[in-house]
């Protein structure tokens, strides 16, 4: 698989991801916390969304043009994957057990996913982490 | 004066002598990243409580918005000389210090005042760890210090990259998390009516406020170029700068004056643990702190070794980092004793720093291109082994000195907005002059010294 098909596949994942965080919001049954799987998946997705567009754009033999679009918006799932591993279970923001511990372990997925896809991007490209 | 070679070795890590080579630039976003993670800090939402006692919530938006652009312009300008230049704010001195005047530069920008704010970040942290999770004793606040210090020096050690590679993690999500916990805390509050209804009962001159945000960052604009010389365009580090800036200090400012408003506290670390968000809150406070920190310790290793050209940037930082542990972790944590007499010392210092950005900027913009006629940036600083700088340039040391009295003197006498006074004295100074002197055909510097072939 090309460097660039595995950029769009990583980063379709997180827009996956990223929606269904959204949609378990609308099981959270208060205000609280459906604002904030808006926000943080909100995030992912239209992030994700928006660059998917811009990788897909790139030319797929330059690997750094592919990877730096690919590194950035991976950077900004992995980090809202940290933001619902903290908040999921906050008593403030009244999910239930079940929607509280999908969206904790969906945190985890996310920050997993994103720092293991951010290892294999930077290393097939060559291109640092921090780019 | 300005005979350039080649780029040296670099012998100290993290180009801190050299220029940074083209291959070595980064993207403005990474750039703007690291600025980000700077302003990353629980002190910044503090700062905020500071205009909730002069305004009413629109008000406090509109100060905190032309003081940014204030800070933006200035910091902006710096950190250009820098990504044109690709020198760290240490080597930029040479210039309009001359060589052993920026010694003495370095010291009092760099040198001496980050490594008492790593401390007093340091110990901040500490006490923030301990009012989250109080009674253990890894929490105290000596222990949660000297973890945290010690912590805090892993990514000035490992270098640029790393400060880089913690600041994608963090920001995103420290910002988003700071979001949630302003939104929680209005919310909790009463609501968002709330806020516009809210006012101090005798408000502020709006040039006061300007003054109040300026001065809070205006030590900071004076190092921009430290990163910004990492910058792929020249303007890669002003862009990020400005932008950082005006939007994300502004927010920053208003949300810890809308909560201070609000709840009486700008404690958005507090505000978060009281939500229930106690690791979130943790998470907060320890990746902030880190963010900042590692900022001030790597900065001050790299003026260190241009004053002393001993050690390599990781020794420094080693060294650095643990005197800033044991003071927050020792002397304020373990003894209990006051880090009055540091910050006290730092802000004496402090009032000298900004002077400095406008001999920079005088030097840069005004003096070189107009009176020398150096109009491409590129060609206004030349740095390389076999490299002959003034030993000391006159008018910029004389400049400094009187920007720094002149900004000191009325703060004691309340006159004017004093960082403002010590930018403008110092500018007007530097120019004035420079100007004179070489118009009338004497020799701004005195002495010489030919850059080494490490860079020093």
């Amino acid at each position: 698989m090309s460097l660039k098909s595995e950029a769009l596949k990583a980063v379709a994942v997180m827009l996956v991801l990223g929606l269904v965080t959204v949609g378990l919001g609308f099981a959270a049954g208060n205000y609280r916390g459906f604002y904030l799987a808006l926000t943080l998946g909100g995030i992912i997705a239209a992030s994700s969304a928006v660059y998917l567009v811009i990788i897909s754009m790139k030319n797929a033999e330059d690997a750094r043009s592919v990877a730096v679009p690919t590194i950035q918006s991976l950077w900004v799932s992995t980090s809202m994957g940290l933001g619902y591993v903290v908040t999921a279970y906050a008593p403030y923001f009244k999910y239930p057990f079940t929607v509280a511990t999908a969206l904790f372990t969906l945190g985890w997925v996310i920050l997993g996913f994103g720092l293991a896809e951010l290892l294999r991007i930077s290393r097939a490209s060559g291109m640092e982490l921090a780019v | 004066m300005a005979v350039g070679g080649a780029n040296g070795r670099d012998v100290y890590g993290d180009f801190a002598t050299l220029t940074v080579p083209e291959e070595r630039t980064k993207s403005t976003l990474n750039i703007f990243m690291i600025y980000m993670g700077v302003l990353a800090v629980v002190a910044a939402i503090f700062a905020g409580s500071g205009l909730a006692k002069m305004y009413d919530a629109a008000t406090m938006l509109k100060v905190a918005i032309l003081g940014n652009i204030v800070l933006a312009i200035f910091g902006g300008l710096i950190a250009y000389v820098g990504g044109s230049t690709r020198a760290n704010t240490y080597m930029i001195l040479r210039y309009p210090l001359g060589r052993l005047g920026s010694l003495v530069g370095n010291i009092v920008v760099s040198a001496i005042p980050l490594v008492v704010w790593y401390a007093v970040e340091t110990w901040l942290f500490g006490l923030t760890v301990n009012v989250i999770y109080p009674n253990h004793p890894l929490t105290s606040i000596a222990a949660a210090s000297i973890w945290g210090g010690l912590l805090m020096m892993v990514t000035a050690y490992y270098g640029f990259r790393a400060m880089a590679i913690l600041s994608y993690i963090t920001v995103p999500f420290w910002y988003t998390l700071v979001v949630i916990g302003f939104f929680a805390s209005v919310d909790l509050a009463g609501g968002f009516s709330k806020i516009w209804a809210v006012r101090p009962e005798v408000m502020a001159p709006i040039g006061a406020g300007i003054t109040y945000v300026v001065g809070l960052y205006a030590a900071g604009s004076v190092i921009t170029s430290d990163v910004a010389r990492y910058g792929r365009k020249p303007w890669s580090g002003s862009v990020a700068w400005a932008t950082h800036v005006v939007f994300f200090m502004t927010a920053l400012l208003f949300a810890g004056g809308v909560m201070t408003l609000l709840t009486g506290s700008p404690n958005v670390i507090v505000a978060i643990a009281q939500i229930g968000l106690g690791l979130g809150a943790l998470l907060l406070a320890i990746l902030g702190q880190w963010t900042t920190n590692d900022n001030n310790l790597w900065s001050a290793a790299l003026a260190w070794i241009n004053t002393t050209g001993k050690l390599n940037k990781r020794a420094w930082v080693l060294i650095l980092g643990v005197i800033g542990t044991l003071i927050a972790g020792v002397w304020a944590g373990l003894w209990g004793m006051s880090l009055a007499p540091f910050i006290n010392f730092a802000l004496m210092l402090g009032y000298f720093i900004p002077p400095v950005g406008a001999v920079i900027i005088a030097d840069f913009y005004i003096f070189r291109p107009f009176v020398l006629g150096l109009r491409n940036p590129r060609q206004r600083y030349r740095f390389g082994p076999g490299t002959k700088y003034y030993a000391v340039n006159v008018p910029g040391i004389v400049a400094v000195a009187l920007g720094g009295a002149v900004a000191w003197y009325t703060s004691t006498v309340n006159l004017g907005a004093p960082v403002i006074n010590g930018i403008v004295t110092a500018f007007i100074t530097y120019i004035v002059l420079i100007t004179a002197l070489h118009k009338a055909g004497v020799p701004w510097g005195i002495g010489e010294w030919v850059e080494r072939e490490t860079g020093f």
